[in-house]
């Protein structure tokens, strides 16, 4: 995985190796940890997929989130939930590289991404996206068919082959096959809300990511239509790693394996800056959480 | 239209089996522990009374089962009423459980029966029996969703009732003079009380499955008011 970060090109005088960060034993530091036990255990056997520490980001000099500290785990969901302008979005941005996009975007801190620096300098953020997909808001699918969607990506990343099959496999992943399957040369537009979020959900598995990072992926779709996404979800995890960030609480308490809560502080007059307060397993966040602010937050006292 | 929400209805029907198959280890306490009255037999009591941690910890996974799905699943109509069924019903399991050990705890201090006590011992069997056959009808009927057959569990309780009833007057009166009699008779009484309870019980479950199904809570009888025929 290490080398599929870097640059395909590189420089042939350098030995392209980044020395493996020690991380056995490394305390991850966050308020209101889940103590149940064997959950932890069992948690602490699985694969590490991304393991952010310290990390602030601010834009143009001005923090919007400070000393993120959190993990994802191999095929879990992990929820990034709080009030708006907590710095929900900019964290699970940071996570392939989308804050680089911003002019005057800094990301302080570290991000290990299976073990290596997702900012370190010989890393490609081109194939960091292809590894670590995006679904956004709003269904955002291309003017093209349904068809010409799913292969832009493989196509421009250069793959070859059976593109018909690739196809067909990305749209089977994302349970929009059935309902495609007869019209993949109509325009992408055609299809329902729905059905255009899962078809953005296709499009991202045919470049055979690792990760898939949702901004709030239902916001703009009904509840059934959620629902199916929801259900997808769940299904794609037995595959893939998944960051969700949702505003909708009920969404992370029903999907996710994790949940962090990012909490705004106010600084300097009317600035807010993001922290996490609990970063615990789902069923404790919304049980019995460790921390006052995610009581007042997850029952509606605050928000 | 397709299922959907399919991982929490898959929860919700665990649930439910756990649920239900906690009637059945809850029916095994009951049986055994008559048995050990009937048999005079210490070790068997004291296996039901140990075997109630199990009937706990399942009281306690569904109990759980059932915060978390609530908190997190914000179940809706049918789905709403057999959690709330659940949790009332797995309860009143725990709370059969419970009287299989206090009929069980009983074993040890009863002693030989007395002479005369062959009728209270057969209606204490079949008071039992009574009992365990209701806690299997509740379970039948929550499983099929079956109304009729759990509103039947009232009259069938009736036959506890009077059961109960019979063995008080018998057990009054075959203490006599004797004082061992008498506290055979007494603790005969208990046992026989229990047993009543567990079947109130069944009747409560029946209760939660009419719920479930109608989506209103209504008691099959009220004993507090005139008319009703106390236990």
């Amino acid at each position: 995985m290490t080398d599929e970060l870097r640059r395909r090109e590189q420089d042939p005088g350098h030995d392209g190796v980044v020395d493996p960060v020690a991380r056995e034993g490394v305390p991850i530091h966050i308020e209101g940890r889940a103590t149940d036990a064997s959950k932890t255990q069992a948690r602490r056997a699985q694969e590490v997929v991304f393991d952010v520490r310290g990390v602030t980001v601010s834009y143009a000099g001005v923090p919007a989130v400070r000393d993120i500290a959190f993990d994802v785990r191999a095929r879990e969901i992990t929820a990034l939930i709080g009030p708006s302008g907590c710095g929900k979005s900019t964290m699970i941005r940071c996570l392939n590289r989308m804050n680089d996009l911003i002019p005057g975007a800094t990301v302080e801190g570290e991000i290990l991404y299976n073990g290596e620096n997702l900012y370190g300098p010989r890393v490609d953020p081109v194939q960091v996206r292809k590894l670590i997909g995006m679904v956004f808001q709003k269904p955002n699918p291309f003017p093209k068919s349904i068809y010409d969607n799913i292969a832009f990506g493989p196509r421009v990343i250069g793959m070859k082959g059976d593109m018909d099959g690739v196809v067909e496999r990305a749209l089977k992943r994302a349970a929009l096959w059935e309902e495609v399957k007869d019209r993949l040369k109509e325009n992408a537009y055609r299809l329902s809300g729905g059905q255009q979020q899962r078809l953005c959900i296709a499009r991202c598995l045919a470049v055979e990511p690792d990760v898939i990072l949702m901004d709030e992926p239902c916001s703009a779709l009904d509840p059934i239509a959620t629902a199916r996404i929801e259900d997808l979800m769940l299904e794609l995890k037995d595959r893939y790693s998944i960051v969700i960030v949702t505003h909708n609480m009920q969404q992370a308490a029903r999907v996710s394996d994790m949940t962090a809560v990012l909490m705004p502080e106010v600084r300097d007059g009317d600035q807010t800056i993001g922290h996490i307060v609990e970063y615990a397993d789902t069923g404790k966040i919304f049980t019995n959480p460790d921390n006052k602010r995610t009581e007042e937050y997850v029952t509606g006292r605050v928000g | 239209m397709a299922e959907v929400r399919i991982e929490f209805h898959e929860q919700l029907r665990e649930l439910e089996e756990e649920t239900l198959a906690t009637i059945e280890l809850a029916g095994v306490a009951v049986d055994q522990a008559l048995e050990a009255v009937l048999q005079r037999d210490s070790e068997l009591a004291v296996m039901v009374i140990e075997g109630d941690d199990r009937i706990d910890g399942r009281y306690l996974d569904v109990h759980q089962g059932i915060l978390s799905l609530l908190a997190r699943q914000n179940p809706v109509a049918s789905d709403l009423r057999l959690v709330a069924a659940l949790l009332h019903t797995i309860m009143h399991i725990e709370r059969v459980g419970d009287l299989a050990v206090n009929i069980a705890k009983l074993v040890p201090l009863m002693g030989e029966p007395p002479a005369g006590a062959g009728e209270i011992m057969a209606k204490l069997e079949a008071a039992g029996q009574q009992a365990r056959d209701q806690l299997k009808q509740a379970q039948i009927s929550f499983e099929q969703r079956n109304v009729n057959l759990a509103e039947n569990l009232v009259r069938e309780d009736d036959v506890i009732d009077s059961l109960n009833r019979q063995i008080f007057q018998e057990a009054v009166e075959i203490g006599g003079s004797d004082p061992h009699a008498r506290e055979w008779g007494a603790h005969a009484m208990l046992i026989a009380r229990y047993v009543e309870r567990i079947g109130d019980h069944t009747v409560d479950i029946g209760e939660q499955i009419a719920f479930v199904t109608s989506g209103e809570f209504r008691e099959f009888t009220d004993a507090s008011r005139p008319g009703g025929v106390p236990a």
